[in-house]
């Protein structure tokens, strides 16, 4: 093993147990680690942006394609928003971020996401009587039911009271539901981060790199 | 606000109009958008200065002056290892720093979560109320499916559990979906006809 | 409340939870240490997963846009080495692009080290090609879909696209037969269901995160084909696939780990019900 992996594994251990004191109580050391991520992805995100940039734009620019000067010109000119008096220089570059991407999202949004969804609801229901099982019919309709109670209960023009009321409350049920499965999915998550850390322990800093094995 | 319309109105016009020019700008546009925003990155090193330096500000003490130039020690050691070796990012020095550093502490932060949603949970999480035991149900139901000694000894959590992803989850999914997505499109419209009160505050 | 009042329900809910870190601590360490070894059961995501590229025809393209998180390897990196490996064993074309930062220094790491694709016969440029990194978002996706020389015109090691045999038909969403979408952020499953699948209707896979994955169930099995969500989902196409991975240790050591929490859980329940209905208290008349 070169001196390279054993410095790197000592230092990742180093920072991954000063990262797990915070559990105990928040301390120098825990801030130390916090504050060397910051720098760290700050570094990284420059880093690999200022390639891509070199790579997609200034290379092709100097092979030819003297058009990308505009994009580039428009990137540039957001740093103006650094100093208040040339600041509304950089509404321009906004201005074109976000009408394209206003653009790309409305149309693709209304029918992926609106009459796509709406639709693929009620085919569910139409094949699953076609299909003749009384559990896709009944899971079927279940979707149905918790699809427009749920859009019910985000109705905030009007007050939930009797019918809306109800399905307003059928509809946050369905939610939560919903919001249960998607905590269960970020409580195993961290759960997994947790396991690997300690595996990287264990398995590769002890067993490897301290004990030589 | 008349680019963002004209920009705008491009763009959904040549989503639903297939006529190879209308094609051919939106590519075009969109391909700039990624050069737009690869070149303000460095914007991120003078947020990060900004703030480090109201920190010390507030605290001028020995300790926040070790945490205000900690960030710049391992910018720095990032920045040398991708400049001064062949290779760039690409160099074993940087992928030495990525690893060690970059990937393990963010791994870590990510990791203590765990412990701290888990004491969250026991703390908070009561069967106080229809919503709540929707909730729990929810959640627990679908903890338990993902963990194989359950699956192995409580075999029917595994079908109850799927059931739970795509019935329920599902009728819930889609009606958020579909609600967050007719705000966005209302939003967006907003936006391109120059309404949105936001961009005009700020500009 | 003094300590003479406590009952049994107050003491079972104010637990110092310090407890439970120490207990999940340890459930979690006795796994690593001596593997359980458990089946796992495997769902239905996974299996429109795997038979969305089993059911690919030889020689069909595969855009893997692969938006991975170094410090999110833990949860994903069963995932993705599962795929890739599925990927190698078959005749197809693959492509991959990296929306996010990470991406390309994973695929340096992983692919090339974890999972070889000269060992199972593939060439780069002929059968595999990658473009590395462009901060792509929504914008970018539907860039890539009519126009993917518009966003690359080269690939990670600075080849021009037009000198790699595999990219001299490739150009479009009309030129791939497939595409996995590896996201890390929750409502990015928005970005290809908006641009590649409504436009296109291209057959769609996804992974992700354990907490995203409920959030791309809505879109089963319509819109996308299968999806991956956690490294649960990453050991289950290990297993489905029959490509062994990182995935089983993960699985494993869940099993012991989880056990504290759910044990607070009801005791904390319990806790609010005793007091609630005040069980075991003596009624005065």
């Amino acid at each position: 093993m070169i001196w390279t992996d054993t410095l790197g594994a000592l230092v990742a251990a180093f920072f991954i147990i000063s990262v797990f004191t915070m559990l105990w109580k928040d301390n120098p050391v825990f801030r130390l680690g916090q504050q060397a991520v910051i720098g760290a992805a700050t570094a990284h995100y420059i880093v690999l942006n200022f390639t891509s940039v070199y790579k997609n734009a200034i290379i092709p620019m100097m092979g030819g394609n003297l058009l990308l000067i505009i994009p580039l010109f428009l990137g540039l000119l957001m740093y103006t928003r650094l100093k208040n008096e040339i600041a509304w220089v950089a509404r321009y570059p906004t201005a074109v971020l976000v009408g394209v991407g206003t653009g790309v999202m409305i149309a693709g949004t209304l029918r992926g996401q609106i009459i796509d969804q709406m639709k693929n609801t009620v085919l569910d229901l139409y094949n699953s009587f076609s299909a003749g099982s009384a559990m896709n019919v009944l899971n079927a309709t279940l979707i149905l039911i918790g699809t427009i109670t749920a859009i019910t209960f985000f109705t905030f023009t009007r007050k939930h009271t009797g019918l809306l009321g109800w399905s307003a409350k059928a509809g946050r049920i369905f939610l939560m539901i919903s919001l249960g499965a998607n905590w269960s999915g970020e409580l195993v998550w961290y759960a997994t981060q947790t396991i690997g850390r300690l595996s990287y322990i264990i398995n590769y800093v002890i067993k490897i790199v301290i004990l030589g094995g | 606000m008349i680019i963002i319309a004209i920009t705008g109105i491009l763009m959904v016009a040549a989503y639903f109009i297939p006529w190879a020019p209308l094609q051919g700008v939106k590519g075009v546009m969109t391909s700039w958008i990624v050069v737009i925003s690869a070149a303000t990155v460095a914007m991120g090193f003078v947020y990060m200065t900004t703030s480090q330096y109201k920190l010390y500000q507030k605290n001028r003490s020995t300790l926040q002056l070790v945490y205000t130039v900690t960030p710049y020690v391992f910018f720095a050691g990032f920045l040398i290892s991708a400049l001064a070796y062949p290779g760039g990012s690409n160099s074993p020095e940087y992928r030495w720093w990525f690893t060690n550093i970059y990937s393990n502490v963010g791994a870590t932060i990510y990791a203590i979560m765990y412990f701290t949603l888990a004491s969250s949970a026991y703390r908070t999480f009561r069967v106080s109320s229809m919503e709540a035991i929707a909730l729990i149900a929810g959640g627990m139901i679908y903890t338990l499916r993902q963990i194989p000694l359950f699956q192995v000894y409580i075999p029917w959590i595994v079908p109850l559990g799927e059931w739970f992803l795509l019935v329920p989850n599902t009728g819930g999914g889609r009606g958020a979906v579909i609600a967050a997505a007719l705000a966005a499109l209302v939003v967006g419209i907003r936006t391109l006809w120059g309404k949105e009160v936001t961009l005009e505050v700020s500009g | 409340m003094t300590k003479k009042n406590q009952t049994i329900w107050y003491k079972m809910g104010n637990i110092d939870y310090r407890w439970l870190y120490v207990l999940s601590l340890i459930g979690f360490i006795l796994p690593v240490l001596q593997p359980l070894g458990l089946p796992v059961q495997v769902s239905s995501g996974t299996i429109g997963y795997y038979d969305a590229i089993d059911k690919l025809p030889a020689g069909s393209v595969v855009a893997v846009s692969f938006g991975a998180s170094a410090q999110l390897l833990d949860e994903q990196e069963a995932q993705f080495l599962a795929t890739w490996k599925i990927l190698f064993q078959r005749d197809l074309k693959v492509l991959f692009y990296c929306p996010s930062q990470d991406g390309s220094l994973l695929l340096q790491n992983e692919l090339g080290k974890q999972v070889i694709p000269e060992s199972y016969g593939k060439k780069y440029g002929v059968d595999y090609v990658v473009l590395g990194y462009a901060p792509l978002g929504e914008a970018g996706e539907a860039s890539m879909s009519i126009n993917i020389r518009g966003v690359y015109k080269a690939d990670w090691n600075n080849k021009p696209l037009d000198e790699l045999p595999m990219m001299k038909d490739i150009n479009a969403a009309k030129d791939i037969d497939l595409l996995i979408y590896f996201y890390t952020s929750c409502t990015d499953i928005e970005f290809p269901i908006r641009q590649w699948v409504t436009p296109y209707k291209m057959p769609t896979i996804v992974a992700t995160l354990g907490c995203c994955g409920p959030m791309a169930v809505p879109y089963f099995p319509t819109q996308i084909q299968g999806f991956l969500s956690g490294s649960g989902m990453g050991t289950e196409l290990e297993v489905h696939g029959k490509v062994p991975g990182p995935g089983a240790l993960m699985s494993d050591a869940k099993n012991i780990g989880i056990l504290p929490f759910l044990a607070f859980f009801v005791l904390g329940n319990l806790s609010y019900l005793g007091k609630r209905f005040k069980w075991g208290e003596v009624k005065t008349p």
